[in-house]
């Protein structure tokens, strides 16, 4: 449910104080004899979507591959309080393939994590995963990639090769959870310092920007799919991520079930187009009842601020590009009927685009193989949604972007294409 | 990327983008937030961790973002956010009227802003004023249904106010809404409450898993954690969760003032002493500047307790300017040290009447027992344990109060229950207990 535009308002704010404060407002260090203060607000990473990837798999491309992460931000030299998947969440990855905002298939991931000589440091977890509520697979995550010495103490010499080795194969599907690189990328590095309100000189998507996200690392779930397994007459699926936690109640009567607290399928849409008051309604809600939100879709907050700063004359209202974008599919390419329902969508038909013509604007590019039909990892997301929102699909092209153009890292050519996580050991960020 | 420097510069600025920042930032699971928490979370390890300097430094920002434009109502509501912190940080209750006037302001400009409402909810709860806490609780639910966040306000205050069914709902619903640390802490807080412990532990379990990531709250809740084990005699395992949250988030007070009692409830005193004086001096919080005078009085150093207990009826004016009700728990206190008894006495009724809570109940009945007036005491320490409330303290009061009415067995069963639910309940009051039955 986050994307990065979270990150990067709060960054804007001086944001890293901001986000301090409020996982510091939880908890209250007065106990006073009797009164007990809980925390205000509770901050849950490991239930957090971070982003939602599907796209042929370039090597492979009678597969498809889903990438989903969870844990952003991830300081791979945060010892000694190492990151793990949560052990009492559910972690699931879904696919409609009829439309109508209900899963066709569910893939469900819970992790456990052994008990062992680190003090919080052993990050090998095995995981379970279940296709549509019946057992599937099992494995074990990799360890978080602490340094080389920690690795090799553990007995990690080569933590790619040892990484990639927990990569389980069962009935077509390859299947792999653990840390892995940050691939998305994004520009607010330079706002911490800024004062003063800039002039547009440029427009910004001609370079010069640096990606903030570089140097963090994140929990990925990765599927790698025969497309045989999913395809539909239309070739479309929707794809999106949800995490859920178990109920309790006091008394213990009522049977406890599970709430959603974080869901993912298009990027952005919880931060920039769902109101305040609903956002943790938004959380809650499946696709399936997504019809309440379109008209936030038709009249994005975003379009009105992008007006009101720089008179672009972004249309604001009756954005119905956007609406069937994001809501119902690209029109001739991943249209998935008239449900409205915000998911990934990818018309599985489409043919993987060879190294030398990607686009990391994808369909904006002229890159069909590319977001919004589905999402690779280098696609450019907040480029194409600031152009996106501008009304390029209106006629409208404004060529706003970030200047970052590529994540820090280069990707792999197989599964799971997500890199190496970061090491704590050479903390890259110190060095940036 | 200019331009979106500019659009989120623009956001900064307020104006429609203040609807855009205020909802990442409102959002009570804001991932980025989270993200950023566990980032700087652990650059504070390395830093050797400088709580009041981050805060301060927010303030500092939201402060100068407030001079360059005096409307940003957000902005507003955040500093007041802030200041609340800041108390909590620094136990200088001043920051609670600054906070006050912060979420005033907001609200001037935006009288719907739910989290500047549920802010002063919040802060009448830090100033034990439960009733206005409920009234605030309920009006930011009512602004705003969707959020788990008001629902935590309404049930703490209703649990201030003895209303423990409605408590549990809210509760449960808030859980409901949002299973997150917050609301796991408040199911394990009832279920404790009606002495499910074990439930209790599961549920404070699994605020654990659901804290992971960011430094503060992780340790909070492995304190509280332990508290569950402490509060059942078991020792070795509370001590074990206060290290694991000293070890996460180091220096921490509320964990150094946990660690103290297991540290004493082992004999090692001397820890015990150095760990409490490190809270105090962190924050002296009347209940740690009490607890190190009860750890100086044990270990035969009445002076330097008296300077401890000496302290805490400053420390109780300086709260009482600030709007902060402490009056359970300085009569507590008083009827504990056998400190101007009738006139704690007063404050427990005072007090009680203000928080009929089991709390509430249980310090008027010792006040009343310590006052001499036992049979006054007894259906007031009945209330007290009315939910069942596995709380050795309470035990012991009522066997106090059984003796003093010289029911002799009654007063044995309810000092054994005390002492075999944990031994170590109190350092003034467990040996005393050890003594009467012998």
């Amino acid at each position: 449910m986050r994307s990065r535009w979270a990150f990067i308002l709060l960054a804007v704010v001086g944001a890293a104080l901001a986000a301090l404060f409020v996982a510091r407002l939880a908890p209250s260090s007065s106990n006073a004899s009797s009164h007990r203060e809980a925390p205000l607000i509770s901050e849950d990473p490991t239930a957090d979507n971070t982003d939602l990837y599907a796209f042929r798999s370039p090597d492979k491309p009678n597969t498809l591959t889903i990438v989903s992460n969870w844990i952003p931000g991830e300081d791979p030299a945060a010892g000694p309080n190492y990151y793990a998947f949560s052990q009492s969440a559910r972690y699931n990855i879904f696919v409609d393939r009829n439309g109508d905002g209900r899963p066709d298939v569910t893939y469900t991931f819970r992790f456990k994590t052994p008990t062992g000589p680190f003090f919080l440091g052993n990050t090998q977890q095995t995981w379970q995963m279940w296709r549509n509520n019946r057992g599937f697979a099992n494995g074990k995550t990799p360890i978080d990639n602490v340094g080389p010495r920690f690795n090799g103490f553990v007995g990690v010499k080569d933590y790619e090769a040892a990484a990639e080795k927990e990569i389980v194969t069962k009935r077509g599907i390859r299947i792999f959870a653990g840390q892995r690189d940050d691939p998305f990328y994004a520009d607010v590095g330079a706002i911490f310092d800024l004062v003063a309100i800039r002039k547009a000189g440029t427009t910004g998507n001609m370079g010069g920007g640096k990606d903030f996200l570089s140097g963090y690392n994140v929990h990925t779930i990765a599927l790698q799919i025969p497309i045989s397994q999913l395809d539909t007459p239309s070739h479309t699926i929707g794809i999106w991520a949800n995490t859920e936690r178990q109920n309790v109640t006091v008394n213990g009567k009522v049977r406890p079930g599970w709430t959603q607290v974080s869901r993912l399928g298009n990027p952005l849409i919880n931060e920039v187009v769902i109101p305040t008051g609903l956002k943790d309604l938004w959380n809650r809600t499946t696709p399936a009842q997504d019809e309440q939100f379109a008209k936030y879709y038709k009249t994005p907050i975003l379009a009105a601020v992008l007006n009101k700063l720089y008179k672009l004359g972004v249309p604001e209202t009756d954005r119905d590009d956007l609406v069937a974008v994001l809501g119902t599919g690209i029109p001739k390419v991943t249209f998935t009927g008239s449900h409205f329902a915000d998911e990934l969508r990818i018309n599985l038909a489409v043919p993987v685009t060879p190294p030398g013509k990607v686009s990391r604007m994808g369909v904006l590019g002229g890159d069909n193989a590319g977001f919004p039909n589905g999402r690779r990892l280098g696609d450019d997301i907040v480029d194409i949604e600031e152009q996106a929102v501008a009304g390029f699909l209106k006629g409208k092209k404004v060529p706003l972007g970030d200047g970052v153009n590529a994540n820090d890292v280069p990707n792999l050519g197989h599964f799971p294409y997500v890199a190496a996580p970061h090491s704590g050991y050479e903390n890259a960020k110190a060095t940036r | 990327m200019r331009t979106r420097l500019l659009v989120l510069i623009a956001v900064l600025a307020g104006a429609a983008g203040g609807a855009l920042y205020g909802g990442v930032f409102r959002d009570s699971t804001s991932p980025a937030s989270a993200a950023l928490a566990g980032a700087q979370a652990s650059e504070d390890f390395k830093a050797g961790f400088s709580l009041s300097r981050s805060t301060a430094s927010l303030v500092a920002d939201l402060q100068s973002r407030l001079r360059a434009n005096p409307k940003d109502e957000h902005s507003y509501t955040l500093l007041g956010l802030a200041y609340q912190q800041r108390a909590r940080e620094t136990g200088d209750p001043s920051w609670y009227s600054r906070s006050e006037g912060m979420l005033r302001r907001a609200l001037a400009l935006d009288a719907k802003d739910y989290l500047a409402v549920s802010g002063l909810g919040s802060l009448a709860l830090s100033r034990h004023r439960f009733r206005d806490a409920l009234v605030l609780g309920r009006q930011a639910r009512a602004l705003n249904p969707y959020s788990a966040r008001p629902y935590g306000v309404v049930g703490d205050a209703l649990v201030e106010l003895g209303r423990y069914g409605e408590a549990f709902r809210a509760f449960d619903t808030m859980n409901r809404l949002r299973p997150s640390l917050s609301s796991y802490a408040r199911v394990s807080y009832g279920r404790e409450l009606i002495g499910r412990t074990a439930a209790a532990i599961r549920a404070m379990k699994l605020a654990v898993d659901a804290a992971s990531g960011a430094a503060e709250p992780t340790a909070w809740t492995h304190v509280q954690l332990g508290k569950l084990y402490f509060n059942h005699g078991r020792i070795a395992a509370a001590e074990r969760e206060y290290r694991f949250a000293l070890r996460i988030f180091p220096g921490y007070p509320y964990g150094l003032d946990a660690l103290a009692s297991a540290l004493a409830a082992r004999g090692a005193y001397r820890q015990a002493i150095a760990a409490e004086r490190s809270a105090v001096d962190a924050i002296p919080l009347p209940q740690y500047v009490a607890a190190l005078g009860d750890l100086y009085r044990v270990t035969g150093r009445p002076a330097l307790a008296r300077r401890q207990y000496a302290l805490i009826g400053a420390i109780e004016r300086l709260l009482r300017a600030n709007g902060v009700r402490t009056d359970l728990e300085i009569a507590l206190f008083q009827v504990d040290h056998g400190i101007a008894l009738r006139h704690a006495l007063a404050r427990a009724r005072l007090a009680r009447s203000e928080r009929p809570s089991i709390d509430g109940d249980d310090v008027l009945a010792w006040a009343l027992a310590r006052n001499g007036h036992c049979a006054e005491a007894l259906p007031y320490s009945r209330r007290a344990l009315r939910l069942g409330t596995q709380d050795a303290l309470k035990f012991f009061h009522r066997g106090y109060i059984e003796r003093c009415l010289a029911h002799e067995r009654a007063a044995a069963t309810w000092l054994r229950r005390a002492l075999s639910l944990n031994p170590h309940f109190s350092l003034l009051w467990a040996p005393a207990a050890r003594r009467w039955v012998g």
